[in-house]
Protein backbone atom coordinates (compact mmCIF):
# COMPACT_ATOMS: atom_id res chain seq x y z
CA UNK A 1 0.00 0.00 0.00
CA UNK A 2 1.22 3.45 -1.04
CA UNK A 3 0.01 6.16 0.84
CA UNK A 4 0.52 10.22 0.32
CA UNK A 5 -0.27 12.86 2.08
CA UNK A 6 -0.49 16.37 0.96
CA UNK A 7 2.36 15.45 -0.83
CA UNK A 8 3.79 18.27 -2.74
CA UNK A 9 7.04 19.47 -4.41
CA UNK A 10 8.49 22.55 -5.65
CA UNK A 11 10.91 23.28 -8.14
CA UNK A 12 11.87 27.20 -7.24
CA UNK A 13 8.57 28.39 -8.16
CA UNK A 14 7.32 25.71 -9.95
CA UNK A 15 4.97 23.26 -8.16
CA UNK A 16 5.81 19.82 -10.15
CA UNK A 17 3.25 18.04 -7.06
CA UNK A 18 0.76 20.19 -5.84
CA UNK A 19 -0.46 18.94 -2.13
CA UNK A 20 -1.61 15.58 -3.40
CA UNK A 21 -3.58 12.85 -1.25
CA UNK A 22 -4.06 9.47 -2.38
CA UNK A 23 -3.80 5.63 -1.38
CA UNK A 24 -2.47 3.14 -3.93
CA UNK A 25 -4.46 -0.41 -2.57
CA UNK A 26 -2.75 -3.56 -2.92
CA UNK A 27 -4.45 -6.54 -4.49
CA UNK A 28 -5.39 -4.71 -7.81
CA UNK A 29 -3.21 -2.43 -10.67
CA UNK A 30 -3.31 0.86 -10.14
CA UNK A 31 -2.97 3.21 -12.96
CA UNK A 32 -1.47 6.53 -12.99
CA UNK A 33 -2.42 8.93 -15.97
CA UNK A 34 -2.19 12.59 -16.99
CA UNK A 35 -0.31 14.78 -19.54
CA UNK A 36 3.25 15.38 -19.69
CA UNK A 37 4.02 17.96 -16.97
CA UNK A 38 1.66 16.70 -14.99
CA UNK A 39 3.80 15.56 -11.67
CA UNK A 40 4.01 11.54 -12.02
CA UNK A 41 6.83 10.88 -12.79
CA UNK A 42 7.96 13.16 -9.70
CA UNK A 43 5.16 11.56 -7.40
CA UNK A 44 7.07 8.44 -7.84
CA UNK A 45 10.95 9.48 -7.47
CA UNK A 46 9.33 11.23 -4.11
CA UNK A 47 7.62 7.25 -3.41
CA UNK A 48 11.48 5.86 -3.42
CA UNK A 49 13.17 8.58 -1.57
CA UNK A 50 14.45 10.00 -4.80
CA UNK A 51 13.56 13.21 -4.90
CA UNK A 52 12.73 14.80 -1.22
CA UNK A 53 8.98 16.42 -0.95
CA UNK A 54 9.18 20.16 -0.09
CA UNK A 55 5.90 19.53 2.07
CA UNK A 56 3.85 16.26 3.24
CA UNK A 57 4.94 12.68 3.16
CA UNK A 58 4.23 9.70 1.29
CA UNK A 59 4.92 6.06 2.96
CA UNK A 60 5.10 2.53 1.89
CA UNK A 61 3.09 0.10 3.87
CA UNK A 62 3.23 2.20 6.61
CA UNK A 63 7.08 3.74 6.48
CA UNK A 64 8.87 5.96 4.73
CA UNK A 65 11.05 3.78 1.46
CA UNK A 66 14.23 4.86 3.10
CA UNK A 67 12.79 3.38 6.46
CA UNK A 68 12.61 -0.15 5.54
CA UNK A 69 15.41 -2.95 6.12
CA UNK A 70 15.25 -4.41 2.86
CA UNK A 71 13.87 -1.83 0.29
CA UNK A 72 14.31 -3.62 -2.80
CA UNK A 73 11.82 -6.12 -1.22
CA UNK A 74 9.50 -3.55 -0.66
CA UNK A 75 9.42 -1.52 -3.68
CA UNK A 76 10.11 -2.79 -7.40
CA UNK A 77 10.96 0.39 -9.14
CA UNK A 78 10.90 1.09 -12.78
CA UNK A 79 11.75 4.91 -12.90
CA UNK A 80 12.61 5.21 -16.89
CA UNK A 81 14.72 3.15 -19.05
CA UNK A 82 18.09 5.36 -18.35
CA UNK A 83 18.84 3.98 -14.71
CA UNK A 84 21.55 1.96 -15.79
CA UNK A 85 25.39 2.09 -16.75
CA UNK A 86 25.69 1.57 -20.46
CA UNK A 87 29.39 0.32 -19.80
CA UNK A 88 27.94 -2.94 -17.81
CA UNK A 89 26.51 -6.14 -18.68
CA UNK A 90 22.81 -6.25 -17.70
CA UNK A 91 23.53 -9.40 -15.65
CA UNK A 92 26.22 -7.84 -14.11
CA UNK A 93 24.24 -5.05 -13.48
CA UNK A 94 21.26 -7.13 -12.10
CA UNK A 95 24.23 -8.86 -9.64
CA UNK A 96 25.72 -5.45 -8.28
CA UNK A 97 21.71 -4.47 -7.30
CA UNK A 98 20.93 -8.09 -6.37
CA UNK A 99 24.59 -7.91 -3.93
CA UNK A 100 23.04 -5.00 -1.94
CA UNK A 101 20.39 -7.22 -0.64
CA UNK A 102 22.38 -10.45 -0.66
CA UNK A 103 19.77 -11.54 -3.28
CA UNK A 104 21.57 -15.03 -4.52
CA UNK A 105 22.92 -15.24 -8.50
CA UNK A 106 19.94 -17.82 -9.07
CA UNK A 107 17.29 -14.68 -8.63
CA UNK A 108 19.26 -13.09 -11.42
CA UNK A 109 19.24 -15.84 -13.78
CA UNK A 110 15.26 -16.14 -12.61
CA UNK A 111 14.55 -12.40 -13.69
CA UNK A 112 16.57 -12.58 -16.70
CA UNK A 113 14.99 -15.00 -17.88
CA UNK A 114 11.53 -14.19 -16.76
CA UNK A 115 12.20 -11.00 -18.81
CA UNK A 116 13.53 -13.08 -22.11
CA UNK A 117 17.07 -11.21 -21.55
CA UNK A 118 19.10 -14.54 -21.80
CA UNK A 119 20.55 -13.91 -24.93
CA UNK A 120 21.91 -10.37 -24.40
CA UNK A 121 22.66 -10.73 -20.45
CA UNK A 122 26.49 -10.71 -21.29
CA UNK A 123 26.45 -7.65 -23.77
CA UNK A 124 26.84 -4.52 -22.95
CA UNK A 125 23.77 -2.31 -21.71
CA UNK A 126 24.59 0.77 -24.50
CA UNK A 127 24.13 -0.86 -27.39
CA UNK A 128 20.94 -2.06 -26.05
CA UNK A 129 17.38 -0.72 -27.58
CA UNK A 130 14.40 0.88 -25.89
CA UNK A 131 12.26 -2.69 -25.84
CA UNK A 132 15.91 -4.67 -24.27
CA UNK A 133 16.11 -1.34 -21.74
CA UNK A 134 12.63 -1.44 -20.51
CA UNK A 135 13.25 -5.23 -20.37
CA UNK A 136 15.91 -4.56 -18.03
CA UNK A 137 14.37 -2.30 -16.02
CA UNK A 138 11.77 -4.03 -15.59
CA UNK A 139 13.87 -7.21 -14.53
CA UNK A 140 15.94 -5.08 -12.04
CA UNK A 141 12.35 -4.07 -10.49
CA UNK A 142 11.53 -7.77 -9.96
CA UNK A 143 14.63 -8.80 -8.08
CA UNK A 144 13.54 -8.42 -4.80
CA UNK A 145 10.20 -9.96 -5.42
CA UNK A 146 8.59 -6.98 -4.10
CA UNK A 147 5.44 -6.21 -2.34
CA UNK A 148 4.81 -3.12 -4.54
CA UNK A 149 5.61 -2.01 -7.76
CA UNK A 150 5.98 0.87 -9.24
CA UNK A 151 6.73 1.11 -13.32
CA UNK A 152 7.10 4.53 -14.98
CA UNK A 153 5.39 3.64 -18.55
CA UNK A 154 6.57 0.12 -18.31
CA UNK A 155 5.17 -0.60 -22.31
CA UNK A 156 7.21 2.31 -23.61
CA UNK A 157 9.34 1.03 -26.44
CA UNK A 158 8.01 -2.41 -26.27
CA UNK A 159 6.60 -4.59 -29.05
CA UNK A 160 2.86 -5.92 -29.01
CA UNK A 161 4.24 -8.79 -27.55
CA UNK A 162 5.83 -7.39 -24.61
CA UNK A 163 2.98 -4.83 -24.30
CA UNK A 164 1.02 -7.70 -23.56
CA UNK A 165 3.96 -9.82 -21.22
CA UNK A 166 3.74 -6.57 -19.76
CA UNK A 167 0.26 -6.51 -18.97
CA UNK A 168 -0.37 -10.09 -17.49
CA UNK A 169 2.89 -9.99 -16.01
CA UNK A 170 1.06 -6.98 -13.85
CA UNK A 171 -2.38 -8.29 -13.59
CA UNK A 172 -0.70 -11.88 -12.25
CA UNK A 173 1.56 -9.70 -9.39
CA UNK A 174 -2.17 -7.56 -8.31
CA UNK A 175 -3.66 -10.93 -7.74
CA UNK A 176 -1.14 -12.31 -5.43
CA UNK A 177 -1.81 -9.54 -3.26
CA UNK A 178 1.40 -7.27 -4.27
CA UNK A 179 0.66 -3.75 -4.71
CA UNK A 180 0.80 -1.87 -8.28
CA UNK A 181 1.04 1.37 -10.02
CA UNK A 182 1.68 1.89 -13.71
CA UNK A 183 1.86 4.93 -15.12
CA UNK A 184 1.17 4.83 -19.09
CA UNK A 185 0.42 7.42 -21.58
CA UNK A 186 -1.22 4.68 -23.45
CA UNK A 187 -5.79 5.12 -22.59
CA UNK A 188 -6.22 2.57 -24.07
CA UNK A 189 -3.19 0.28 -22.56
CA UNK A 190 -4.68 1.16 -19.16
CA UNK A 191 -8.30 0.47 -20.13
CA UNK A 192 -7.69 -3.54 -20.56
CA UNK A 193 -4.57 -3.26 -17.23
CA UNK A 194 -5.63 -0.98 -14.91
CA UNK A 195 -8.60 -1.84 -11.88
CA UNK A 196 -7.77 1.43 -10.65
CA UNK A 197 -7.14 5.30 -12.14
CA UNK A 198 -5.09 8.12 -10.08
CA UNK A 199 -5.54 11.24 -12.84
CA UNK A 200 -3.18 13.73 -12.28
CA UNK A 201 -3.09 17.31 -13.63
CA UNK A 202 -0.83 20.50 -13.19
CA UNK A 203 0.67 18.64 -9.87
CA UNK A 204 -3.39 17.92 -8.28
CA UNK A 205 -5.10 15.13 -8.35
CA UNK A 206 -8.25 15.50 -10.85
CA UNK A 207 -9.82 11.96 -10.33
CA UNK A 208 -8.98 9.01 -8.16
CA UNK A 209 -11.85 5.76 -8.97
CA UNK A 210 -12.17 2.75 -10.52
CA UNK A 211 -11.72 2.54 -13.89
CA UNK A 212 -15.24 1.11 -15.22
CA UNK A 213 -16.75 4.15 -12.54
CA UNK A 214 -14.79 6.80 -14.57
CA UNK A 215 -16.15 5.45 -17.92
CA UNK A 216 -19.68 5.24 -16.37
CA UNK A 217 -19.23 8.87 -15.46
CA UNK A 218 -18.25 9.98 -18.27
CA UNK A 219 -21.00 7.99 -20.48
CA UNK A 220 -23.97 8.70 -18.15
CA UNK A 221 -23.37 12.79 -18.83
CA UNK A 222 -23.43 13.00 -22.28
CA UNK A 223 -26.04 12.29 -24.72
CA UNK A 224 -26.79 12.86 -28.45
CA UNK A 225 -30.18 14.25 -28.91
CA UNK A 226 -32.07 14.62 -32.36
CA UNK A 227 -35.16 16.73 -32.44
CA UNK A 228 -37.00 19.36 -35.26
CA UNK A 229 -37.28 21.56 -31.92
CA UNK A 230 -33.90 21.97 -31.32
CA UNK A 231 -33.67 25.84 -30.80
CA UNK A 232 -36.63 25.18 -28.10
CA UNK A 233 -35.12 22.18 -26.48
CA UNK A 234 -31.59 23.97 -25.95
CA UNK A 235 -33.55 26.90 -24.05
CA UNK A 236 -34.81 24.23 -21.90
CA UNK A 237 -31.00 23.76 -20.50
CA UNK A 238 -29.68 27.14 -19.88
CA UNK A 239 -28.29 26.06 -16.69
CA UNK A 240 -24.40 26.63 -15.80
CA UNK A 241 -24.61 23.06 -15.05
CA UNK A 242 -25.59 21.73 -18.48
CA UNK A 243 -23.56 22.72 -21.87
CA UNK A 244 -25.70 22.66 -25.17
CA UNK A 245 -23.66 22.04 -28.15
CA UNK A 246 -25.39 22.31 -31.54
CA UNK A 247 -23.85 19.76 -33.76
CA UNK A 248 -26.36 19.87 -36.89
CA UNK A 249 -29.83 21.38 -37.77
CA UNK A 250 -31.84 19.10 -35.77
CA UNK A 251 -28.77 17.78 -33.48
CA UNK A 252 -27.77 18.27 -29.99
CA UNK A 253 -25.16 17.17 -27.69
CA UNK A 254 -26.31 17.84 -24.27
CA UNK A 255 -23.79 17.35 -21.40
CA UNK A 256 -24.44 17.76 -17.55
CA UNK A 257 -27.70 15.82 -17.22
CA UNK A 258 -28.58 12.02 -17.83
CA UNK A 259 -31.00 10.85 -20.75
CA UNK A 260 -33.63 10.50 -19.16
CA UNK A 261 -33.79 14.05 -17.65
CA UNK A 262 -33.48 14.85 -21.12
CA UNK A 263 -36.24 12.73 -22.42
CA UNK A 264 -38.46 13.78 -19.07
CA UNK A 265 -38.24 17.47 -19.25
CA UNK A 266 -38.58 17.41 -23.11
CA UNK A 267 -42.23 15.35 -22.90
CA UNK A 268 -42.59 18.26 -19.85
CA UNK A 269 -42.77 20.54 -22.53
CA UNK A 270 -44.33 18.58 -25.36
CA UNK A 271 -40.88 18.71 -27.24
CA UNK A 272 -40.44 15.70 -29.67
CA UNK A 273 -37.37 13.76 -29.51
CA UNK A 274 -36.34 11.87 -32.60
CA UNK A 275 -32.95 10.77 -30.80
CA UNK A 276 -31.65 10.50 -27.54
CA UNK A 277 -28.78 8.76 -27.30
CA UNK A 278 -26.28 8.40 -24.41
CA UNK A 279 -22.96 8.66 -26.00
CA UNK A 280 -20.76 5.63 -24.71
CA UNK A 281 -16.98 7.77 -24.01
CA UNK A 282 -14.05 5.52 -23.95
CA UNK A 283 -11.51 5.98 -21.23
CA UNK A 284 -9.54 7.76 -23.87
CA UNK A 285 -12.17 10.56 -23.70
CA UNK A 286 -13.08 10.53 -20.60
CA UNK A 287 -9.47 11.13 -19.66
CA UNK A 288 -9.36 14.26 -22.61
CA UNK A 289 -12.62 15.81 -20.53
CA UNK A 290 -11.05 14.92 -17.17
CA UNK A 291 -7.35 16.30 -18.35
CA UNK A 292 -8.16 19.35 -21.00
CA UNK A 293 -7.90 21.95 -18.80
CA UNK A 294 -4.63 20.64 -16.94
CA UNK A 295 -2.60 20.46 -19.81
CA UNK A 296 0.45 22.46 -19.41
CA UNK A 297 2.25 21.71 -22.82
CA UNK A 298 -1.19 22.39 -25.08
CA UNK A 299 -0.76 21.63 -28.82
CA UNK A 300 -2.47 24.18 -30.81
CA UNK A 301 -5.60 24.04 -30.29
CA UNK A 302 -8.25 27.11 -29.52
CA UNK A 303 -6.89 29.24 -26.98
CA UNK A 304 -8.79 31.74 -25.51
CA UNK A 305 -11.43 30.24 -26.73
CA UNK A 306 -14.16 30.55 -23.19
CA UNK A 307 -16.80 28.69 -23.97
CA UNK A 308 -14.63 25.35 -25.21
CA UNK A 309 -12.63 26.06 -21.63
CA UNK A 310 -15.88 26.47 -19.84
CA UNK A 311 -17.44 23.19 -21.50
CA UNK A 312 -14.25 21.53 -20.77
CA UNK A 313 -14.21 23.18 -17.13
CA UNK A 314 -17.75 21.52 -16.89
CA UNK A 315 -16.95 18.18 -17.87
CA UNK A 316 -14.00 17.60 -15.67
CA UNK A 317 -16.13 18.67 -12.53
CA UNK A 318 -18.81 17.07 -13.29
CA UNK A 319 -16.63 13.77 -13.56
CA UNK A 320 -15.12 14.85 -10.74
CA UNK A 321 -18.04 15.03 -8.28
CA UNK A 322 -19.47 11.95 -9.35
CA UNK A 323 -16.34 10.01 -8.85
CA UNK A 324 -14.61 11.51 -5.70
CA UNK B 1 -11.17 -6.87 -15.37
CA UNK B 2 -12.05 -6.72 -11.63
CA UNK B 3 -14.01 -3.19 -11.30
CA UNK B 4 -13.35 -2.92 -7.52
CA UNK B 5 -10.79 -4.73 -5.06
CA UNK B 6 -12.39 -7.58 -3.40
CA UNK B 7 -13.27 -6.71 0.27
CA UNK B 8 -10.30 -8.96 1.93
CA UNK B 9 -7.42 -9.24 -0.56
CA UNK B 10 -4.81 -11.23 0.82
CA UNK B 11 -1.78 -9.01 1.08
CA UNK B 12 1.58 -10.06 -0.27
CA UNK B 13 4.29 -9.81 2.26
CA UNK B 14 7.79 -9.95 1.08
CA UNK B 15 10.58 -12.11 2.93
CA UNK B 16 14.15 -13.19 2.17
CA UNK B 17 17.65 -10.74 2.85
CA UNK B 18 17.80 -6.90 3.71
CA UNK B 19 20.04 -4.08 2.64
CA UNK B 20 23.44 -4.80 4.45
CA UNK B 21 26.56 -3.03 4.58
CA UNK B 22 28.24 -6.27 3.21
CA UNK B 23 26.15 -6.46 1.12
CA UNK B 24 26.77 -2.84 -0.61
CA UNK B 25 30.51 -3.39 -0.62
CA UNK B 26 29.93 -6.83 -2.50
CA UNK B 27 27.59 -4.78 -5.03
CA UNK B 28 30.47 -2.01 -5.41
CA UNK B 29 33.24 -4.47 -6.10
CA UNK B 30 31.19 -6.25 -8.52
CA UNK B 31 29.93 -2.89 -9.77
CA UNK B 32 34.14 -1.41 -9.83
CA UNK B 33 35.41 -4.65 -11.88
CA UNK B 34 32.46 -4.67 -14.40
CA UNK B 35 33.09 -1.22 -16.49
CA UNK B 36 36.41 -1.34 -18.70
CA UNK B 37 37.61 1.98 -17.40
CA UNK B 38 38.53 0.38 -13.78
CA UNK B 39 40.37 -2.03 -16.44
CA UNK B 40 41.93 0.25 -18.52
CA UNK B 41 42.94 3.16 -15.51
CA UNK B 42 45.05 0.06 -13.03
CA UNK B 43 46.61 -1.56 -16.30
CA UNK B 44 47.62 2.39 -17.03
CA UNK B 45 48.88 2.85 -13.81
CA UNK B 46 50.88 -0.62 -13.34
CA UNK B 47 53.00 -0.54 -16.66
CA UNK B 48 53.28 3.47 -16.71
CA UNK B 49 55.13 2.75 -13.40
CA UNK B 50 57.13 0.26 -14.54
CA UNK B 51 58.26 1.99 -17.74
CA UNK B 52 59.67 4.19 -15.70
CA UNK B 53 61.29 2.67 -13.22
CA UNK B 54 62.99 0.89 -16.09
CA UNK B 55 63.66 4.11 -18.02
CA UNK B 56 65.06 5.86 -14.40
CA UNK B 57 67.18 2.93 -13.80
CA UNK B 58 68.60 2.48 -17.69
CA UNK B 59 69.77 5.98 -17.78
CA UNK B 60 71.04 6.42 -14.34
CA UNK B 61 74.64 7.11 -14.50
CA UNK B 62 77.00 6.17 -11.61
CA UNK B 63 80.35 7.85 -13.73
CA UNK B 64 81.87 4.33 -12.01
CA UNK B 65 82.15 5.73 -8.63
CA UNK B 66 80.13 3.24 -6.11
CA UNK B 67 77.17 4.35 -4.67
CA UNK B 68 77.05 4.20 -0.87
CA UNK B 69 75.28 1.51 0.51
CA UNK B 70 72.87 3.64 2.92
CA UNK B 71 71.86 5.56 -0.20
CA UNK B 72 71.26 2.49 -2.15
CA UNK B 73 67.60 1.61 -0.99
CA UNK B 74 66.30 5.52 -1.00
CA UNK B 75 67.65 5.23 -4.93
CA UNK B 76 65.47 1.95 -5.56
CA UNK B 77 62.87 3.49 -4.02
CA UNK B 78 62.94 6.82 -5.94
CA UNK B 79 62.82 4.74 -9.04
CA UNK B 80 59.87 2.21 -8.13
CA UNK B 81 58.02 4.91 -7.06
CA UNK B 82 58.58 7.78 -9.29
CA UNK B 83 55.74 6.57 -11.77
CA UNK B 84 53.23 7.45 -9.29
CA UNK B 85 53.23 10.86 -10.07
CA UNK B 86 51.46 9.83 -13.18
CA UNK B 87 49.47 7.21 -11.71
CA UNK B 88 47.78 9.66 -9.48
CA UNK B 89 46.29 11.65 -12.37
CA UNK B 90 45.07 7.79 -13.65
CA UNK B 91 43.52 6.90 -10.01
CA UNK B 92 42.22 10.55 -10.01
CA UNK B 93 40.00 10.34 -13.31
CA UNK B 94 38.95 6.50 -11.65
CA UNK B 95 37.96 8.01 -9.18
CA UNK B 96 35.72 10.69 -10.05
CA UNK B 97 34.36 8.17 -13.04
CA UNK B 98 33.23 6.05 -10.19
CA UNK B 99 30.38 7.81 -9.34
CA UNK B 100 29.83 10.50 -12.02
CA UNK B 101 29.71 7.59 -14.26
CA UNK B 102 25.97 7.04 -12.57
CA UNK B 103 25.36 10.12 -13.06
CA UNK B 104 26.21 10.57 -15.94
CA UNK B 105 24.23 7.22 -17.24
CA UNK B 106 21.22 7.28 -14.35
CA UNK B 107 23.02 4.31 -12.93
CA UNK B 108 22.81 6.30 -9.68
CA UNK B 109 18.78 6.13 -9.38
CA UNK B 110 19.22 2.36 -9.31
CA UNK B 111 22.11 2.67 -6.62
CA UNK B 112 20.07 4.55 -4.50
CA UNK B 113 16.51 3.27 -4.66
CA UNK B 114 18.60 -0.08 -3.66
CA UNK B 115 20.42 2.17 -1.32
CA UNK B 116 18.00 4.81 0.04
CA UNK B 117 20.36 6.26 2.93
CA UNK B 118 22.95 6.90 0.72
CA UNK B 119 25.81 7.22 2.87
CA UNK B 120 26.10 3.59 2.97
CA UNK B 121 26.79 3.26 -0.70
CA UNK B 122 29.13 6.48 -0.45
CA UNK B 123 30.98 4.31 1.83
CA UNK B 124 30.91 1.27 0.76
CA UNK B 125 32.32 3.06 -2.30
CA UNK B 126 35.23 4.91 -0.87
CA UNK B 127 36.04 1.79 0.94
CA UNK B 128 35.86 -0.80 -2.48
CA UNK B 129 38.02 1.53 -4.54
CA UNK B 130 40.26 2.65 -1.74
CA UNK B 131 41.09 -1.53 -1.12
CA UNK B 132 41.20 -2.12 -5.18
CA UNK B 133 43.70 0.63 -5.86
CA UNK B 134 45.79 0.28 -2.42
CA UNK B 135 45.90 -3.72 -3.98
CA UNK B 136 47.01 -2.50 -7.51
CA UNK B 137 49.44 0.27 -6.13
CA UNK B 138 51.31 -2.18 -3.74
CA UNK B 139 51.66 -4.35 -7.26
CA UNK B 140 52.66 -1.49 -9.00
CA UNK B 141 55.17 -0.42 -6.62
CA UNK B 142 56.61 -3.52 -5.70
CA UNK B 143 56.54 -4.56 -8.88
CA UNK B 144 58.28 -1.92 -10.22
CA UNK B 145 61.28 -2.12 -7.58
CA UNK B 146 61.59 -5.19 -8.77
CA UNK B 147 62.08 -3.69 -12.93
CA UNK B 148 64.43 -1.51 -11.04
CA UNK B 149 66.22 -3.70 -8.99
CA UNK B 150 66.94 -5.90 -11.76
CA UNK B 151 68.62 -3.12 -13.52
CA UNK B 152 70.30 -1.44 -10.85
CA UNK B 153 71.70 -4.88 -9.20
CA UNK B 154 73.71 -4.74 -12.53
CA UNK B 155 75.12 -1.52 -11.44
CA UNK B 156 75.97 -2.47 -8.18
CA UNK B 157 72.71 -0.86 -6.16
CA UNK B 158 71.05 -3.35 -4.38
CA UNK B 159 68.36 -3.75 -1.05
CA UNK B 160 66.33 -5.83 0.80
CA UNK B 161 62.40 -5.55 0.80
CA UNK B 162 62.82 -5.28 4.38
CA UNK B 163 65.17 -2.59 4.60
CA UNK B 164 62.61 0.10 6.13
CA UNK B 165 64.13 2.70 3.62
CA UNK B 166 62.50 1.04 0.90
CA UNK B 167 59.63 -0.85 2.62
CA UNK B 168 58.18 2.61 3.17
CA UNK B 169 58.41 4.59 0.47
CA UNK B 170 56.54 1.32 -1.60
CA UNK B 171 53.69 1.23 1.11
CA UNK B 172 53.64 5.38 1.27
CA UNK B 173 53.28 4.90 -2.67
CA UNK B 174 50.43 2.54 -2.82
CA UNK B 175 48.66 4.34 -0.11
CA UNK B 176 48.64 7.61 -1.50
CA UNK B 177 47.21 6.41 -4.62
CA UNK B 178 44.66 4.86 -2.99
CA UNK B 179 43.58 7.78 -1.46
CA UNK B 180 43.65 10.33 -4.18
CA UNK B 181 40.68 7.53 -5.34
CA UNK B 182 39.28 8.23 -2.63
CA UNK B 183 39.82 11.91 -3.00
CA UNK B 184 38.69 12.04 -6.68
CA UNK B 185 35.68 10.15 -5.72
CA UNK B 186 34.51 12.92 -3.01
CA UNK B 187 34.76 15.62 -6.31
CA UNK B 188 33.28 13.48 -8.47
CA UNK B 189 30.23 13.01 -6.37
CA UNK B 190 30.22 16.71 -5.46
CA UNK B 191 30.38 18.08 -8.86
CA UNK B 192 28.28 15.08 -10.59
CA UNK B 193 29.50 15.20 -13.61
CA UNK B 194 32.92 13.48 -15.55
CA UNK B 195 34.70 16.28 -17.02
CA UNK B 196 33.93 19.33 -14.35
CA UNK B 197 34.95 16.18 -11.64
CA UNK B 198 37.81 15.25 -13.42
CA UNK B 199 38.93 19.46 -14.48
CA UNK B 200 38.53 19.76 -10.49
CA UNK B 201 40.71 16.78 -9.14
CA UNK B 202 43.21 17.06 -11.80
CA UNK B 203 43.38 20.93 -11.50
CA UNK B 204 43.76 20.36 -7.77
CA UNK B 205 46.44 17.83 -7.85
CA UNK B 206 48.48 19.26 -10.71
CA UNK B 207 47.68 22.69 -11.90
CA UNK B 208 47.37 24.28 -8.15
CA UNK B 209 51.11 23.55 -6.99
CA UNK B 210 52.35 25.02 -10.40
CA UNK B 211 50.17 27.71 -9.79
CA UNK B 212 51.39 28.07 -5.76
CA UNK B 213 54.81 27.76 -7.13
CA UNK B 214 54.61 30.76 -9.78
CA UNK B 215 52.49 32.67 -7.83
CA UNK B 216 55.43 35.44 -6.20
CA UNK B 217 53.83 36.01 -2.46
CA UNK B 218 54.24 34.17 0.60
CA UNK B 219 51.43 32.53 1.30
CA UNK B 220 51.46 31.19 -1.67
CA UNK B 221 55.14 29.23 -1.05
CA UNK B 222 54.13 28.96 2.73
CA UNK B 223 50.66 26.72 1.24
CA UNK B 224 52.53 24.95 -0.90
CA UNK B 225 53.35 22.15 0.99
CA UNK B 226 49.97 21.96 2.44
CA UNK B 227 48.75 20.74 -0.69
CA UNK B 228 47.33 17.36 -1.42
CA UNK B 229 49.28 16.21 -3.94
CA UNK B 230 52.99 18.20 -2.11
CA UNK B 231 52.09 16.69 0.57
CA UNK B 232 51.47 13.23 -0.75
CA UNK B 233 54.18 13.00 -2.89
CA UNK B 234 56.26 14.02 -0.02
CA UNK B 235 55.05 11.00 1.86
CA UNK B 236 57.40 8.54 -0.09
CA UNK B 237 60.54 10.89 -1.20
CA UNK B 238 58.87 12.49 -3.91
CA UNK B 239 60.03 16.21 -3.46
CA UNK B 240 58.24 18.63 -6.07
CA UNK B 241 59.44 21.82 -4.74
CA UNK B 242 62.34 20.66 -2.28
CA UNK B 243 62.95 19.00 0.68
CA UNK B 244 59.79 18.77 2.68
CA UNK B 245 59.45 20.13 5.75
CA UNK B 246 57.46 17.73 7.23
CA UNK B 247 57.72 13.84 8.68
CA UNK B 248 55.97 11.31 6.38
CA UNK B 249 53.60 10.84 8.98
CA UNK B 250 52.91 14.74 9.33
CA UNK B 251 52.28 14.70 5.27
CA UNK B 252 49.94 11.52 5.66
CA UNK B 253 47.90 13.73 7.94
CA UNK B 254 47.77 16.38 5.20
CA UNK B 255 46.42 14.10 2.88
CA UNK B 256 43.64 12.41 4.82
CA UNK B 257 42.50 15.98 5.64
CA UNK B 258 41.71 16.42 1.91
CA UNK B 259 39.95 13.46 1.65
CA UNK B 260 38.08 14.12 4.98
CA UNK B 261 36.82 17.34 3.53
CA UNK B 262 36.32 15.86 0.09
CA UNK B 263 34.04 12.96 1.28
CA UNK B 264 32.45 15.43 3.75
CA UNK B 265 31.54 17.76 1.24
CA UNK B 266 30.02 14.49 -0.95
CA UNK B 267 28.09 13.24 1.89
CA UNK B 268 26.34 16.41 2.75
CA UNK B 269 25.76 17.15 -0.91
CA UNK B 270 24.61 13.61 -1.15
CA UNK B 271 22.20 13.41 1.50
CA UNK B 272 20.37 17.03 1.01
CA UNK B 273 20.28 17.05 -3.37
CA UNK B 274 17.34 15.13 -5.30
CA UNK B 275 18.79 12.21 -7.26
Amino acid sequence: MIHAESLTKRYGSKTAVDAVDFTVQPGRVTGFLGPNGAGKSTTMRMIVGLDRPSHGSVTVNGKQYREHKAPLREVGVLLDAKAIHTGRSAYNHLLAMAATHSIPASRVKEVIELTGLESVARKRVGGFSLGMGQRLGIAAALLGDPATLILDEPVNGLDPEGVQWVRHLVRNLAAEGRTILLSSHLMSEMAVTADHLIVLGRGKVIADAPVAELIGAANQNTVRVRTPYAAELSALFQRADVTVTGTGIDQLVISGITAAEIGNQAARAGIALHELTPISASLEEAYMALTQNDVEYRTGGTPGDPAAEHAAAMTASDLQGSVR
Amino acid sequence: MTTTAPASVHVFVPTGSGLSFPGLLRSEWIKLRSVRSTIWSYATVVLISFGMALLMSVSIDFGGSPVPADAQATLLAQAATFGVFFGQLVVAVLGVLAISGEYSTGMIRSSLTAAPRRLPMLAAKAVVLFVCTFVVGLVTTVGSYLVAASVLGGKGVSASLTDPDLLLPLLGGALYLALVAVFALGVGAMLRSSAGGIAAALGILLLLPIMLAMIPAEWAAESLPYLISTAGLAMFGLEQFGPSEFEAWQNLLIVLGWVAVSLAGAAVLLRRRDA
